[in-house]
């Protein structure tokens, strides 16, 4: 009798493995281009809905630095839970805050070598400002999913290691109403975005 | 000759953005304009250019030119610029900031104001007031923010507490500039909790001309000299300034509380202390406005003479409008022998600050 529950065990086992290598679904990065009235354009944040995306989480800090009196980068995009070090190397004393959409914050006053963290917990966008330095301004995307990537300046863009599928991609970049389409991601073409 | 000027610190930009740029480095250059009014019937106008970027990576430069007049000599709208009527180069140096495990050590070599107290010209220009602390106005017995060195300055330590140093000859921009010779600032500052707490002192040249001060009737310096002697005759006081200096810094939630106070000697045998305590608020729910107040006093004495005395108080707002644009209002109240124009005045500006990238 216990002989033939082992087996039956073994054979579940088997078949469950079985199940989950046939399961285990191919990645592939998703390039692309951003152009805004016919140029290449730099810091549009481009994204996939992926409600169910179980990607693991990048441990690799995220920093929204502070040298020569401007963010850097200007555009940054997380994923919804992350946690942004601030940190001012800067030889003055940097103020940083957020009061519009999105995270609001006001992080007070630090001295260079100093850094503050803030977690962007909510979907949105949150534009952060010094409260001293009037062309001090940055952008960050917090978005519901793994799967993002910002443009550079030749506007092209990599998403990594998106499972293989269709999905709705979603395109922003500062003062231009999102863009939404379909995507269908298996390792064949690009995806161009453009903004008129 | 103006034109001159400016044509040099327009092709000192463009070389250095060349060099940046060949460097494969990013560079941006700021353009600030800002206009007001000061019903002690004085106008003023700037204009201001920043450049900045990387030499080589870590290795950054900064660049700040300014033109400024105003239709008489005040220190409205004076917070961070003089007003010379010519272009004038303020910043121009490098800088590099290596952090070895944790510490802080930064080297920054060239032009830049002198590192006494709260003296950036982001902390006074652009936190809401319109005029310099009387402690920090250049036609007081004290110092001046338009104090530059022409040296190097080291700061070094845990970020928690650094010690910052610096050697240099002045080059002071303004009215009055102090004479020749060799500078030394020494500052330390501390980071203790909500606190930062500074310690500065500094020996260098007398910036004021000599004059008798036991005639002075009016505000400041001028008045003074005025009382005396001509125009040609104007020489620096003789000896050294000197001056200590301790300032403190709070901030919780939007709210900082900040206040400096100064004591030492502009020339030999006078004597000047006074300071300054600032509450701004900036509170989420005020959305792009800045509140601000101030109340100061300055006292100054020449072989025991009372020449300068006197208390001021300012409420000031600074509002962020869309597109740039910022309008700033404060109201100031003067006492004791301050009052030379009118003991109250308003002074409205607006300004407008753009970055090209």
């Amino acid at each position: 009798m216990s002989g033939r529950r082992a087996l039956i065990v073994i054979v579940a086992l088997w078949i469950a493995s079985a199940a989950l290598a046939s399961a285990r679904v191919e990645t592939f990065d998703l390039r692309g281009t951003v152009r805004a009235g016919g140029r290449s354009e730099a810091d549009a944040v481009v994204w996939l809905d992926a409600p169910d995306a179980v990607a693991p989480r990048d441990d690799k800090p995220v920093v929204l630095d502070q040298h020569n009196l401007s963010f850097f980068p200007r555009v940054l995009a997380v994923r919804v839970g992350t946690t942004v070090e601030m940190p001012n190397n800067d030889r003055v004393f940097h103020n940083v805050f957020s009061f519009h959409d999105g995270k609001r914050f006001d992080l007070g006053l630090y001295p260079v070598g100093r850094s503050r963290q803030v977690r962007f917990d909510t979907a949105g966008l949150s534009r952060v400002f010094c409260n001293i330095h009037p062309n001090m301004a940055a952008y960050v995307k917090a978005v519901d999913s793994p799967y993002f990537a910002v443009s550079d300046r030749a506007g092209r863009f990599t998403i990594a290691a998106v499972p293989e599928g269709a999905y709705t991609y979603h395109a922003w970049r500062p003062g231009r109403q999102d863009l939404t389409g379909s995507a269908a991601v298996n390792g064949n073409g690009e995806l161009d975005l453009q903004w008129r | 000759m103006a034109l001159t000027k400016l044509a040099r610190i327009g092709l000192c930009c463009a070389l250095v953005a060349r060099a940046s740029s060949a460097a494969a480095q990013a560079i941006a250059v700021d353009v600030d304009q800002s206009a007001g009014y000061s019903t002690e019937d004085v106008a003023a106008a700037h204009t201001k250019l920043r450049a900045f970027g990387e030499v080589k990576p870590d290795i950054r430069f900064n660049v700040t030119g300014v033109w400024g007049r105003q239709s008489e000599e005040s220190d409205a709208f004076a917070a961070a610029y003089p007003y010379t009527d010519r272009p004038v180069v303020l910043d121009a140096y490098v800088e590099r900031t290596f952090r070895p495990s944790g510490g802080l050590f930064g080297l920054r070599v060239g032009r830049y104001r002198t590192p006494f107290g709260i003296s950036s010209e982001s902390d006074q220009g652009y936190v809401g007031f319109q005029r310099n602390p009387l402690v920090r106005y250049d036609d007081c017995f004290a110092l001046s923010s338009t104090f530059f060195e022409h040296g190097a300055d080291v700061v070094v330590g845990p970020p928690r507490a650094s010690l910052e140093a610096s050697v240099g000859t002045p080059g002071d921009v303004g009215e009055h500039t102090r004479a020749g010779g060799v500078d030394a600032v020494l500052r330390a500052q501390a980071v203790v909790g909500s606190f930062i707490v500074g310690a500065s002192v500094i020996r260098t040249r007398p910036h004021l001309p000599h004059a008798d001060l036991e005639s002075a009737t009016g505000f400041g310096a001028d008045a003074a000299i005025d009382a005396e002697q001509d125009e040609g005759e104007r020489e620096p006081a003789s000896g050294t300034a000197a001056f200590g200096g301790i300032d403190v810094r709070w901030m919780r939630d939007g709210v900082q509380l900040r206040g400096e106070y100064i004591s030492g000697r502009p020339f030999d045998g006078a004597r000047t202390h006074g300071g300054y305590v600032d509450l701004i608020v900036h509170r989420a729910f005020m959305g792009p406005i800045t509140a601000a107040l101030r109340a100061e006093r300055i006292a100054s004495r020449d072989a025991g003479i009372s020449v300068l005395a006197g208390e001021r108080y300012t409420a000031a707002t600074r509002i962020r409008l869309p597109r740039g644009f910022f309008a700033h209002l404060g109201i100031v109240h003067n006492t004791a022998t301050l009052i030379e124009r009118r003991a109250t005045a308003i002074d409205a500006g607006v300004s407008y600050s753009v970055r090209l990238e």
